[in-house]
């Protein structure tokens, strides 16, 4: 025991139950483990971790309230602190395998299950010393940053059949992915297979593959591994990764869909999947994965603002296209976004942008004075400000008064903005989302390129596939009601092929979101009338002969 | 029901069937935890007033040994209840089989130690294999309970290399199987695991084998007795 240096070593215990830390304080120190401290929550184990380094770190998974055992260990890999690469052993009730799928990227060097025995605890340690000890130089060197020095290392351990060779393997693969040497991880993945169908290598192959742009080769892998393992969370991050270069945002949207349903506790997924899915202008599932995020952000070092805002701005979207479905979301979206402040430290801008946000809440949620009171005070802290920085929760400012049917006043703060930013090509893009035309060349490029391209497909009859087009743009443009007509058309005569009623739905939604945004003067206001008709008459038509 | 409130995906819940398994998982799950807590307090309360004499030592060894037994079973039943939701994540890895036999031997310290039963391990300590360490170690823990319970004063654990398979096997000095148990294809017998256990573990186990797959076979086992130390001897067998 002593040769592998336990009396050297510093841990630090944390458990929620005092009883349970004391007796583990014991046994660390009938095995010979020089220093122990204890922790209580995660909270306070962080603390400790950022003030010393620890050798080892023995944590309870489920603290009760607060952070949870995993959620401290992705601290303390994720941010830089003492303890990054402490050896942690994550203590837990239930077997390992629930916490392995709410896993993202990080994984503990042990997990041990309670109850907790001297022998067991002692055996799984010394396990665990020995491995360190013998990859010491390999680790040391790449947290030195010398891979290369890594690789050769772990190439000689391997070489004199080291008891970790498998291990080696592993680093080994990793080492030459970072360092881009592709064919020579391939090799090593390669050898490891031929041997036996291991997971983790199957995996390395489809990171080869992407690292090679050989996307039809990482989709093969992937499915394999998924038929033999339905439930492998790093092959659907993967898949996600193949689809997100390949800027498939519909195909991004079902796998984290699809990863999200099996473990739901994964707030990288989730932020994920609200991102893309309202990019997609699916805002049920957009608004939906956001309030998860940020329920699972509570006690996550994952926690974002902007995940905050996305959700009240989705939610505000939502209830511009369905009350209904906006309604349970809109209690929360309040608080979610009074505690901007608090959870992410107070500063100007974001006190305005979380009264914008509450205003436009207080508006769908029918309490008109509170909107108001919101308002001026988001008015009063902003003041006349001419800071570039500030564009975005201007734009939030013009929303907020079209919402609460200050028009006018609208108009003339789009005005200023567009006066102020007129040679700014970035700026106006921004300001595009906000306008029917888009002032930016780049949009202005991008309307010419979608219309030319749904239009082609339109007289082509794929209605599907036209639809798509210009929904992709309107996410950019939602205020574009040319664009949004030209949807609407290509939906309803994909509706008249085949009637569904998720389509329909669609249509619906889509029309009372122009319906907002749409005035009696506008030069496609007759075209907008035209096409209601049209698909007032389809569902007429739909309805009677469903009846007949 | 109309046809309109079916299409609108509501339900109505009083009508809905009870899902009995779901039902048992979960009270399964929180009975572990109070488990858990139990095991824990005994643990803690043994610490502060240690047994006074034999008998006291007895009555605790029974304490820890029965709710440990259920412990296992409960983590059994969940395994049990994944695997039948397809929720079972099966991850096949490469191991040292003498890490998960000292492992399992390590958690029973106190158990063998209290039946005062001599182990002896047989494993090269650098043969390597592929299977899921976590399964594996369950069962392996459960055959080293049953044993401890049936058998005299000895257990063999060891794993070799065997045709292409890695052969763990667990032998005991005890009285053996019952003969009913040696005959007909094992897995299906009706008859209790070791002689006084439910038929759980063992169903436990061949599923656990049954995951075990590769071009060369699956995973099986086999149970004799006469065993190198008299008594009954079990193999599992990985391919």
């Amino acid at each position: 025991m002593a040769d592998l240096g336990y009396y050297k070593m510093h841990a630090l215990i944390v458990d929620d139950f005092e009883n349970f830390r004391g007796t583990l304080y014991k046994m660390l120190m009938d095995l010979g483990i020089g220093n122990a401290d204890s922790a209580a929550t995660g909270e306070e184990a962080l603390r400790f971790c950022k003030a010393r380094n620890y050798d080892l770190i023995l944590c309870d998974n489920n603290l009760g309230k607060g952070k949870s055992g995993q959620q401290v260990l992705e601290e303390l890999r994720s941010t830089n602190n003492p303890c990054s690469d402490s050896l942690f052993i994550l203590v837990s009730a239930e077997s390992s395998k629930g916490i392995i799928m709410a896993a993202y990227d990080y994984e503990p060097d042990a997990y041990l299950a309670k109850p907790i025995t001297p022998k067991a605890l002692d055996q799984r340690l010394s396990r665990m010393i020995e491995q360190r000890v013998e990859l010491k130089a390999a680790l040391a060197a790449q947290k030195a940053g010398d891979d290369q020095l890594a690789i050769e290392i772990c190439k000689e351990l391997i070489a004199k059949g080291s008891r970790h060779a498998n291990t080696c393997q592993k680093l080994l693969g990793q080492l030459y992915l970072k360092r881009n040497e592709i064919a020579a991880a391939e090799a090593v993945y390669r050898t490891v297979l031929d041997n036996r169908e291991l997971e983790w290598a199957q995996l390395g192959m489809v990171k080869t593959k992407l690292a090679q742009s050989d996307f039809l080769g990482a989709q093969q892998w992937l499915e394999n591994i998924l038929q033999a393992n339905p439930l492998c969370m790093k092959a659907y991050d993967l898949q996600a990764e193949l689809f997100k270069l390949q800027n498939d945002s519909e195909g991004l949207q079902n796998v984290l869909q699809k990863a999200t349903d099996i473990s739901p506790l994964s707030i990288l997924r989730q932020q994920a999947l609200g991102d893309v899915a309202q990019q997609n202008n699916d805002l049920i599932t957009a608004a939906n994965a956001l309030k998860r995020a940020v329920k699972l952000g509570e006690n996550s070092c994952f926690d974002k603002a902007e995940v905050h805002s996305l959700f009240a701005q989705t939610t505000i979207d939502l209830f511009s296209i369905d009350k209904e479905l906006a309604k349970p979301l809109l209690r929360e979206a309040i608080a979610c976004i009074n505690n901007l402040e608090d959870n992410f430290g107070k500063t100007n801008l974001r006190r305005v942008e979380s009264l914008l946000l509450e205003s436009q809440l207080q508006v769908c949620a029918g309490d008109q004075r509170r909107a108001q009171d919101a308002l001026t005070s988001a008015q009063a802290s902003l003041g006349s400000t001419k800071d570039e920085a500030a564009l975005p929760v201007q734009i939030e400012m013009v929303r907020t008064l079209r919402l609460l049917g200050k028009t006018d006043e609208a108009q003339r703060h789009l005005n200023d903005l567009l006066h102020q930013y007129a040679n700014n090509e970035e700026q106006l893009q921004n300001l595009d989302v906000l306008l029917d035309e888009p002032r930016s060349e780049k949009n202005k490029l991008m309307v010419a390129e979608i219309n030319k391209k749904g239009i082609a497909f339109y007289n082509a009859k794929d209605f599907t596939a036209a639809a798509d087009a210009f929904k992709t743009a309107l996410q950019k443009l939602p205020n574009h009601i040319g664009l949004r007509l030209n949807y609407v058309q290509a939906m309803i005569d994909k509706l008249k092929t085949h009637f569904e009623t998720g389509i329909s739905e669609k249509i619906q939604q889509t029309f009372t979101k122009t319906s907002a945004i749409i005035s009696q003067q506008h030069p496609q206001f007759q075209r907008y009338r035209q096409l209601n008709d049209v698909y007032n008459t389809v569902v007429r038509t739909y309805e009677k002969d469903k009846r007949g | 029901m109309s046809s309109s409130e079916q299409k609108t995906g509501k339900t109505d819940h009083g009508q809905m069937p009870i899902d009995f398994s779901f039902v048992l998982a979960s009270s399964v799950h929180d009975m572990k935890n109070s488990l858990g807590m139990l095991l824990h307090t005994l643990s803690a309360m043994m610490e502060n007033s240690p047994p006074k004499d034999a008998e006291q030592a007895r009555f605790f060894s029974t304490l820890e040994y029965e709710a440990a037994r259920i412990n296992g079973e409960l983590v059994q039943l969940l395994s049990l209840y994944r695997m039948d939701e397809n929720t079972m994540v099966v991850v096949i890895d490469e191991h040292h089989p003498i890490d998960i036999i000292e492992e399992q031997i390590a958690r029973n310290d106190t158990l063998l130690k209290s039946r005062g039963i001599e182990i002896q391990i047989d494993c090269d300590s650098d043969l390597i294999w592929y299977f899921d360490n976590e399964l594996i170690g369950g069962v392996l823990n459960n055959l080293v309970v049953n044993c401890a319970r049936y058998c005299r004063k000895q257990l063999l654990v060891s794993a070799t290399e065997e045709n292409g398979f890695l052969c763990i096997s667990v032998a005991d000095d005890g009285q053996g199987y019952p003969d009913n148990m040696l005959l007909g294809p094992l897995p299906q017998t009706a008859v209790s695991f070791s002689s006084g256990n439910t038929r759980l573990g063992l169903l436990f186990t061949r599923k656990v084998l049954e995951l075990h797959n590769t071009r060369k076979g699956q995973g099986y086992m086999t149970i004799a007795n006469n065993g190198p130390l008299g008594g009954g001897v079990l193999k599992l067998y990985l391919p």
